[in-house]
Parts: C-alpha cells; sequence; structure tokens
C-alpha cells in the first residue's frame, strides 16, 4: 500500500491541478447523485401527501422540479468533466512515468546496459506502467471522493432525516465497505500478483520464440519453448481464475452492503414514520439517498482485483525510478583535448584484471593504435576512455579532469556493433547530432566511402529495418562512422573501425575521418595492416 | 471475425445474458414492494407495512445478487476460454510458421497476443448481456408504465429509440478510433524493443536524451489516440445519460403535479395513485439503464472489432509453413549426403536460381557471391527452414521433406550471422538444458569470457548478446553448434566482423571438426576462410530464371 501511496504521489506531483480538480468534480458528481435520487423521491412522497389532505394548490412545486431538472442535467456534465479531466491527467502521468522509466534504464552502468532485455524493459514500460492507471482512477480518486460523499451524507442527513438513519447508512457503507475491500485485497493479491508475472513471463517467452524461431527449429527445441509459453499462459489463467472469483465475492459483498444499507434506511425510516416521528417524505430521503450512495463503493470493486497486479507493478516502477541523483556533470569539452590514463587497472568479475597499470596518453590530432591479441582489452581501454567503465585503479582523463565527471558524449566511441534503429537513414544519422544540415550529412557519407551506396537506396530518406537492417556489415559500420564524424568530437575512440571492408575502401575511410577531423585525438582498437598503417603510433597490449 | 471468435462460448454467454435480464427485471417486484410501503405510510392503507416491505427488498436483492453472481462467473469463464484459445492459436501458429508477419516485428506480436486480446474481455463479458437485458428490460417497464399512466408511457417511448440511433452515428467514431489506437500500441512496442537493443551504444553517443525525447513523443501519440476513444465513450455516454436524466426528470415532475392534483390528464380513471407514482419513479432510470450499458458496451464492441481485424489480417497472411514440427527426434540414419536438385526460390518479384551441386558427407564447401544473392537463403533451405519454388534438397538419399526433416536437423549444427540469445541463462544458450561440458568450453575457447561475466553461464544476455564482443557471441554460437555433436554444420558468416584472430579461431574449430568428418558449409565473403575449403559453390546474384530452371547453372 505504502509502495502504491508513492506512485500516487509521483502521477499527482506533475498532473496536481488536474487531480485536484477531477477529485472535486468527482465528489460534485456523487453529491449531486444522492441529492438528484433524495430530492425525487421527497417530492414524490412530500407531493402525494400534500395531494391526498388537499393542500396541493399551496405545495410549491416549481423550486424542487427545477432543481431535480438542475441536478439531473448537471450531475451527466460534471460526470463528463470528472472524467475527461481524471483519465487525461492519469494518461499523461503514465506517458511521463514511461518516458521517466526509459530515462532510468538509461543511466544504468554500461555493463548492465548491453545486457538489457528489450522483452523484459518492455514489460516494465508498456505493461507495469498500464497496470498503474488504475491507482489513482480506481482506488485513490473514488476512495476519496466516496469517503468525503458519505462523511457530508452522513451530516446532511442526520439534519433532513433523522440522526438514527444516517449513522446506520454511513456506519454500514464505511465499515462494511472498507471490510469487504480490506478482506478482497488481502485475498486477491497474491493471485492477482501471480497473474500479472505469468503474463508477463509469456510475453518475453513469446518474443524469444518469434525471434529465435529458426535457431530453435535447427535444434529441435520448438516444442519445448510453446510448451514454456503455454505453461505460462496456463499459469497467467488459474491465477486469473481465482482472482476473478475473489473479486466477484467481493463485488456481491460490496452489494449486499448496499441493499442492507438501502434496507436499513427503509426500514428504519418506515419505522419512524409510523411512529410519526418524521414524515414519510423525510423517510424516503433516507431511503433514496442510501440507493444513490451504492455509487461510493461500486467503483471499488475493481481495485480488488487489480490490488495485486498494482502492487507488483509500482515495487518494479519504484525499485526502477529509484535512481541515485545524478550527480551534475560537465559539458563535453568543445575544443582540442588529449586524452590521458594514468596507471589504470580494471578487472570483472572472477577473472585476473584485464589491465593494469595501463597508461598512455593521446594528443590532440595525433591517432593512436591498439593492437594485441583479441581479448587482451582494446575493447575495456576504449570503454574506460568512454566513461563507460570505471577504473578500479588510476584516472582517465580528458586534460585533467576524470572522463567520468563529463556527460555523456564528451568523447564519441564506435564499438563493434553498429547501433542503428529502424528509422530513416537520415535520422539514423542525426541521432546524435540533431541539428545538421543535409549538405554535412552528404560530407560525411562521402569521407567514409558511402555516399554510392546511399544514393542507391534511395538517397537520405530510405528507411532502414529494426536494428538497421537493410545494410551489409561494412555499409553499417561506414554508416555508424559517418555518424561519428557528424559530431566533431574532440575524442575519438575507434573499435576495429574498418572490419568487414575491402582493403582500398579501409584507406578510403581512415583518410577521409582524419580529414574531417585534424584535431581529435584518436584511440583505435586496431587489428588491421591498413588501420595501423594510419596510426602516429602504435602501442601494443598483453606485450 | 468477432462472431467465430465466440462461436465455441456461445451457450455460456446465453445462459450468461438471461440470468443477467432476469437480475435486472426482479428489480420490478423490488421497487414495487419499495411503492406499497411508502403508499402505506402515507395513506394508512393498502401496500405493506414496513417490516415486510424491508424484508422482500432484502429478499428480491439477495436473489439478484446471486444471479448476477452467477452470470459474472460464467461470462468470465468464457471469456478466458475464448482469449487463451486465441492466444494457443497465435502461439501455435507463429511456432510453425517462418517470415516476417504483417502486423510488425516481435513487439507487435507479443502486443496481439497479450494486451489486445485481453481488450476482447470486456466485449464478450458486457456486449450480449446488454443486448439482452435491452430487449427485455424496457419493455417490460414500458408496459408497467402504460399500465399505469399513458403519459410516462409516451415518454419513455420517445426518449428510447434517440438512444440506438445516437449509439450507431457514435459506434463507427468509434471504432475508428479504436483501431488507431490499437495500431500506435503495437507501433510503441516495436519502437521500444528496437531502440532498448542499441541503448547502450546510443548512451556512449550522448544521443540518449534524443532517443528519450523521440520516445517521449511515441508515448504521447499514444496517450493522444487513447484519449481519442475515451473521448467519444465519455461524450456518447454523456449524452444518453442525459436522454435518460430528462426522461425520469420528466417522469419525476408530471407524477409530482398528477399527485398534487394538478394535472389531470396522463393516467386512467381517478388519477394516478401514490404507489403508482413512486413505482414509476423507481422504475424511470432502469428503463434507460440497459440502454446505457448496451452503449458502453458498444465501445467495447469497437474494441473487440479492431483486436478482431488485426487477427483477421494476421490469419489471412499466408507465412510459409514449417517443413516438420521443429521437435527433437532421432537423426535420420545414412551417409550425409547432400544433393542440390535445381533449387529456386522467389523473392517477391524475382527469383534465384542455384545451381546444381552435390555436397559428399565430410566435404568442406564454401558459398561464396555477393551479398543479397541469396547464400543465407540456400543454408536455409538446407536446414528446412525454408521450401523451394522448385527443385529440391536431397539429404542421405532422400528428399528433405515434412517427414523427414526433424530427423536431418537432428544431425545439424547451426551458426547464424547474427547470434540472438533467449531470456535464459548462457548455459541453457548453449546446450539447451544439457550441462555443458568442460571439453566444449575449452573447444570454443569460452573459459575467460564466462570468468568475466557475473554469474558465468547462468548470466542471462541481452537480445543480440549484449555483455559479449561480437566474437565472443559469435564463439558461444560455435558452442551451441558443437553440442550438438553435429555430421553437418552449416555456418552463416561464422567470420564477419570478427578480428583477424579471432577469425583464424573460430575457423579451426570449425575445421577441427570436418577432421572428425563433419560436412561445413559455410556462407562467406572472407577469402582466407575459402581458401580453406575443397569446394566453392558460386551464388550468383539475380537469376533472372527464364527457361527451365537449373539450365543455366554452373558447377563449382
Amino acid at each position: 500500500m505504502r509502495k502504491l501511496w508513492h506512485i500516487f504521489r509521483l502521477m499527482v506531483q506533475g498532473e496536481r491541478k488536474a487531480l485536484l480538480r477531477g477529485l472535486a468534480l468527482s465528489i460534485l458528481v456523487l453529491i449531486m447523485g444522492v441529492s438528484l435520487l433524495g430530492l425525487s423521491g421527497w417530492f414524490i412522497v412530500a407531493a402525494s401527501a400534500a395531494g391526498l389532505i388537499g393542500t396541493g394548490a399551496v405545495f410549491d412545486v416549481f423550486r424542487p422540479s427545477a432543481m431535480v431538472r438542475f441536478l439531473a442535467i448537471g450531475r451527466t456534465a460534471t460526470r463528463y468533466g470528472e472524467r475527461i479531466l481524471t483519465h487525461d491527467a492519469t494518461l499523461r502521468a503514465l506517458a511521463k512515468l514511461r518516458v521517466t522509466l526509459l530515462a532510468a534504464l538509461s543511466t544504468r552502468s554500461h555493463d548492465r546496459l548491453i545486457r538489457l532485455r528489450g522483452a523484459q524493459a518492455l514489460n516494465r514500460i508498456v505493461a507495469d506502467v498500464d497496470a498503474l492507471d488504475g491507482v489513482p482512477l480506481r482506488l485513490f480518486l473514488p476512495l476519496i471522493a466516496g469517503g468525503m460523499t458519505q462523511l457530508l451524507a452522513l451530516v446532511v442527513l442526520s439534519w433532513l432525516v433523522d440522526w438514527r438513519v444516517a449513522v446506520v447508512i454511513f456506519a454500514t457503507f464505511t465499515c462494511g465497505g472498507l471490510a469487504v475491500v480490506l478482506w478482497g485485497i488481502r485475498q486477491a493479491r497474491q493471485p492477482s500478483r501471480r497473474a500479472e508475472s505469468a503474463a508477463q513471463a509469456f510475453r518475453s517467452r513469446f518474443i524469444d520464440l518469434v525471434t529465435s524461431r529458426g535457431d530453435l527449429t535447427v535444434y529441435g527445441q520448438l516444442p519445448d519453448q510453446v510448451a514454456a509459453c503455454q505453461v505460462a499462459e496456463t499459469r497467467r489463467q488459474a491465477a486469473a481464475t481465482t482472482t476473478d472469483l475473489i473479486e466477484r465475492q467481493a463485488g456481491a459483498g460490496l452489494m449486499v452492503i448496499s441493499a442492507l444499507a438501502a434496507g436499513a434506511a427503509l426500514w428504519i425510516g418506515g419505522g419512524l414514520a409510523e411512529a410519526g416521528e418524521i414524515t414519510p417524505a423525510r423517510a424516503a430521503i433516507g431511503f433514496f439517498a442510501a440507493l444513490a450512495l451504492m455509487e461510493t463503493v461500486a467503483p471499488l470493486r475493481r481495485s480488488v482485483a487489480e490490488m495485486g497486479r498494482m502492487i507488483g507493478a509500482a515495487r518494479r516502477v519504484t525499485e526502477l525510478t529509484d535512481v541515485p541523483e545524478q550527480p551534475e556533470r560537465r559539458v563535453a569539452p568543445s575544443g582540442p583535448v588529449s586524452l590521458r590514463f594514468d596507471a589504470v587497472t580494471f578487472g570483472r568479475g572472477t577473472a585476473a584484471p584485464v589491465l593494469k597499470d595501463f597508461t598512455l596518453s593521446v594528443e590532440p590530432g595525433e591517432w593512436v593504435a591498439l593492437k594485441g591479441p583479441s581479448g587482451v582489452g582494446k575493447s575495456t581501454v576504449l570503454l574506460l576512455a568512454a566513461g563507460a567503465l570505471v577504473p578500479a585503479e588510476g584516472r582517465v582523463c580528458l586534460d585533467d579532469l576524470d572522463v567520468a565527471d563529463f556527460s555523456d558524449g564528451a568523447t564519441t566511441l564506435v564499438g563493434q556493433r553498429a547501433a542503428l534503429v529502424q528509422d530513416s537513414l537520415a535520422d539514423n544519422l542525426r541521432l546524435a547530432a540533431p541539428e545538421t544540415s543535409d549538405a554535412e550529412l552528404w560530407a560525411a557519407l562521402d569521407a567514409v566511402a558511402l555516399r554510392a551506396v546511399v544514393e542507391a537506396k534511395g538517397g537520405l530518406e530510405a528507411q532502414l529495418g529494426p536494428r538497421g537492417a537493410g545494410l551489409s556489415g561494412g555499409e553499417a559500420r561506414r554508416l555508424v562512422l559517418a555518424r561519428a564524424v557528424l559530431r566533431k568530437p574532440s575524442v575519438l575512440l575507434l573499435d576495429e573501425p574498418t572490419e568487414g571492408l575491402d582493403t582500398a575502401t579501409a584507406d578510403q575511410v581512415l583518410a577521409g575521418l582524419r580529414r574531417m577531423l585534424p584535431d581529435s585525438a584518436v584511440l583505435m582498437a586496431a587489428h588491421r595492416a591498413e588501420e595501423q598503417g594510419a596510426a602516429d603510433r602504435i602501442v601494443t597490449l598483453g606485450a | 471475425m468477432l462472431k467465430t471468435l465466440l462461436s465455441g462460448q456461445q451457450r455460456a454467454i446465453k445462459t450468461a445474458s438471461y440470468l443477467t435480464a432476469l437480475s435486472a427485471l426482479l428489480w420490478l417486484p423490488q421497487a414495487a414492494f419499495v411503492a406499497g410501503v411508502f403508499s402505506r405510510l402515507l395513506t394508512g392503507e393498502g401496500g405493506v407495512g414496513v417490516a415486510t416491505g424491508a424484508v422482500a427488498f432484502l429478499a428480491f436483492a439477495a436473489v439478484r445478487l446471486v444471479l448476477n453472481y452467477l452470470a459474472e462467473g460464467l461470462l468470465f469463464r468464457a471469456g478466458q476460454a475464448i482469449v487463451t484459445q486465441t492466444r494457443q492459436e497465435i502461439l501455435t501458429r507463429e511456432a510453425r510458421t517462418h517470415g516476417v508477419s504483417p502486423l510488425g516485428g516481435p513487439g507487435a506480436l507479443a502486443a496481439l497476443a497479450g494486451e489486445k486480446l485481453d481488450a476482447l474481455l470486456p466485449y464478450i463479458t458486457r456486449y450480449a448481456p446488454a443486448q439482452t437485458r435491452v430487449m427485455t428490460v424496457p419493455f417490460a417497464i414500458l408496459a408497467l408504465a402504460f399500465w399505469q399512466s399513458w403519459a410516462v408511457g409516451v415518454v419513455f417511448l420517445i426518449a428510447a429509440p434517440l438512444i440506438p440511433v445516437f449509439m450507431a452515428l457514435v459506434g463507427y467514431a468509434a471504432q475508428e478510433a479504436s483501431e488507431r489506437q490499437m495500431k500506435e500500441i503495437g507501433s510503441l512496442g516495436d519502437l521500444l524493443v528496437d531502440r532498448l537493443a542499441a541503448l547502450a551504444d546510443i548512451r556512449l553517443l550522448g544521443a540518449a536524451p534524443r532517443l528519450i525525447g523521440q520516445f517521449e513523443q511515441a508515448a504521447d501519440d499514444l496517450r493522444a489516440r487513447t484519449m481519442a476513444v475515451l473521448r467519444i465513450a465519455f461524450l456518447s455516454s454523456t449524452v444518453l445519460e442525459l436522454f435518460a436524466a430528462l426522461g425520469v426528470a420528466m417522469v419525476a415532475v408530471w407524477v409530482g403535479f398528477s399527485l398534487l392534483g394538478e394535472l389531470s390528464w396522463g393516467a386512467y380513471g381517478g388519477g394516478i395513485t401514490p404507489w403508482g407514482g413512486i413505482f414509476l419513479l423507481l422504475l424511470a432510470p432502469d428503463y434507460f439503464q440497459p440502454l446505457r450499458d448496451l452503449s458502453t458496451a458498444w465501445h467495447d464492441k469497437a474494441a473487440g472489432l479492431a483486436v478482431a481485424g488485426e487477427l483477421a489480417t494476421w490469419k489471412a497472411h499466408e507465412a510459409e509453413a514449417l517443413m516438420g514440427t521443429g521437435e527433437k527426434v532421432a537423426p535420420l540414419s545414412g551417409s550425409a549426403d547432400i544433393h542440390l536438385q535445381g533449387l529456386t526460390v522467389q523473392r517477391g518479384s524475382r527469383s534465384i536460381a542455384y545451381p546444381e551441386a552435390h555436397i559428399p558427407a565430410g566435404a568442406r564447401v564454401a558459398l561464396s557471391g555477393p551479398s543479397g544473392s541469396g547464400k543465407t537463403t540456400l543454408l536455409r533451405l538446407i536446414a528446412g527452414l525454408e521450401r523451394p519454388a522448385s527443385g529440391n534438397v536431397q539429404v542421405a538419399g532422400q528428399v528433405l521433406g515434412e517427414d523427414i526433416a526433424d530427423a536431418w536437423r537432428a544431425r545439424l549444427g547451426w551458426m547464424p550471422q547474427a547470434p540472438m540469445f533467449m531470456g535464459r541463462s548462457l548455459r541453457h544458450n548453449i546446450a539447451f538444458g544439457a550441462p555443458v561440458s568442460a571439453d566444449l568450453i575449452d573447444e570454443a575457447a569460452l573459459k575467460l569470457v564466462l570468468d568475466a561475466l557475473p554469474k558465468g553461464d547462468l548470466t542471462v544476455l541481452g537480445e543480440t548478446g549484449g555483455g559479449l564482443s561480437g566474437g565472443e557471441a559469435r564463439r558461444v554460437m560455435l558452442a551451441r553448434a558443437l553440442a550438438a555433436k553435429p555430421d553437418v554444420v552449416l555456418a552463416d558468416e561464422p567470420t564477419a566482423d570478427l578480428d583477424r584472430e579471432t577469425a583464424d579461431r573460430v575457423t579451426e574449430a570449425l575445421l577441427a571438426l570436418a577432421e572428425r568428418g563433419a560436412t561445413l558449409i559455410v556462407a562467406t565473403h572472407d577469402a582466407r576462410l575459402i581458401a580453406k575449403m575443397d569446394q566453392v559453390i558460386e551464388v550468383a546474384p539475380e537469376r533472372s530464371v527464364t527457361g527451365p530452371q537449373g539450365q543455366e547453372a554452373d558447377h563449382a
């Protein structure tokens, strides 16, 4: 519950005004509904009483009947406003929450981020956030609005009808309603949570099935994966059935409460009228108001079934959004800088340190190649220079400042995996340099000898498929190099930049890079003779 | 489409609908008792006593409650059955086909099988019952109204038909809005799956804020679409509520005036009795309630139709059926000889024809040719993952087809060009549950890789092998192929994007396998790798086939 309150407050933050207005309107809707039914009941009974005793001519019919019409229309309009306001505010809060989640994910450490699984993150950002729309709409807003209306009804009914009738109605709804809801939440919490996690498991497994079905087929694992999906679905169905049973029981409980309240109002009010303590018309107010007050508890029924799902989602979302405050970081340097490694040691897991006491400096305009056998730590050096990894000992600096103190992108790393997305070629290029003109894009493409390829594909607006599908490995490599050029980086880090290119193209690309970026400090993990030949200096790792 | 979906559960839904209608109808005697209580309080005669009335009220409430409870249970189970069955259908069909779905990527497919199918539930559980109630309750109340007062009857009669007319108008707009919303849900899923895979690298470029900005836009679009659907729903229900409210208010005013004796028309004989007045007032809201329920359900139907539409698109797409079942069976017996005979495949409008070739068991063969010439497709044809347009692949002396595909694949090792990792431990990704032997780890040179991972071989990696370098991911694919103890290894660009040394290691491991008698078929550009093969099959680009297939085939 505390988690839910936390999420509720998080959602309220940006939408305070709209949600408060929505709450005010929800209370107004409930009050108008109760007034409408109470007034109508009173009106009919009082009118027939007046007609019976022949005082119909002096009975004021116009004010009550005008009031009935006003309440009827007013309630309808108010309800419309309330729904629009609360739903819009909630959906806005949810959209914001999704963005916050993605932003929080993107601050994860590099090592965790590269192992991030799309399907899982999708579950967080889509399904979990979707589950939270009930937090304001079906839990807190109805709870607060219902409670306020009940209190108000207690006061007004004591005055208009009789305190005994008012207290019985109030007590039945609040105590009974709360008891039912709390019981339902307790019962449904586990199964509802299980249903949600099973649904998420189904989604992850199904996505795996679709993405890897070729592999699964060859290795004879297809039926196993289908079975794994089915297990998740069976679990979900079982848990959902239990949840539904409890929800129905809670719903029945709430109906019992409502019927008891109305029945008691009829019984006690009728008895009082029989005894002549109040008029039948006032007894009618009590009964009709009790009928209308049903609306204060009815919406809580769904929150019973959703509670476990909401709590689970709230927990996961809170965990994710609960990232330590990012320290203020320096803006990326714009002029020439030098890159320095000062006695850096770095290791992962139980393996021996990849890097020990590593010292190196790269001056502006200088190209340094790192060579050495695979696994010796060339990529690690580049990731350290990019600030994606933090050294266990020693410092990695741009001039004299720690690289980790700068914001992301202070250095530009072109890794082995070409990070391309489903979008146009131009948008992929502009991802890191949004303000670039088409002419600059073409210049960068020229530098990496990609103009002809792009023209053949139909120009800058040609669409790439998911993960940049549609380009060969070499083309994708050159496209991300062009993207790096557009950033005019002070420090450029290249991980085997010309892998997959023939010698002529590789030379052309390296020369193009050098021409475009005369003042950059360039550090590259280099295997090929062409790459090593392009460097001013070669550093051998593991030697 | 919606109807077909529901056909299996028609009876349960019908029964439940009758139960809810019966429950709604029981409000009539309940109201009669309440009116009776007030009638006796007012006139001192007729009607019923307070205690009797209150007990009867509660008793009917109890019966209605039980009926509703049962109906809801039936509807829920029917809905679950339909959703689960459809989900199964999507699951089994997606497992039996290959190729791209018209709906989009795995994100969109998962959205269809997941939350979109769940969006059918409100339609299943609400629409038919609301329809049944509309066919019964208003007519019963109308009859009672005319019995008590023709004026009230006329009010009801005029107000009611406006509602369905209005509903139909709104329905079209609602369905269109729902369809747009459903599409947006699918594309948001695909956008996220795509972007998240590249997030680590994108952040290194300092482009994370821009990416987040793009996502913010997409999330806001989805919100706007959802809100558009809700706006229509709210507006239409507001209008209906207005009709209902005005109807009820008119009834109340007429009843009030009549009881006062101000109006002498509208009822029969001596005007309306207090009982009749109170009774009519209690019934008035429930005359409109079923119509309002139906209008809500109308929106559920709009959402249901949007989902059904997507399902229909998905069903109508004739995806290529998988050869065999993809299960583990005993390996095919016989020598692992492969004959390619007059193979062609259709790629959109163009057709690719492959040369005739014989690949004897234990041969080392390179498939070479420029990108896009169909090397990967040929590997898929040999693995039985795709069907040729004409010609056939013969393996161990039999034509590769339904009956032997699984047994043939049990003899294969498979290294795709783009490594994909499932959301399970690395160990499971290598051996699918079987233990990973130390020899295997040695052979694929994975020891250091495993040591550097936070949980060793129990680590869960990113989809494309995030957490490993390109070479390491390739080596895992190699280990997986080795773990299958294959007679034939099909490797797609096993050395692409690898540094020379890693490439050499992968090559060595593959050659070592060939030493032990396995056939090696690699699709590759790598001249060094090609040089180590015994045979090269040239896959030429853009063979436009004019004559009988296979005639222009060239042998390596």
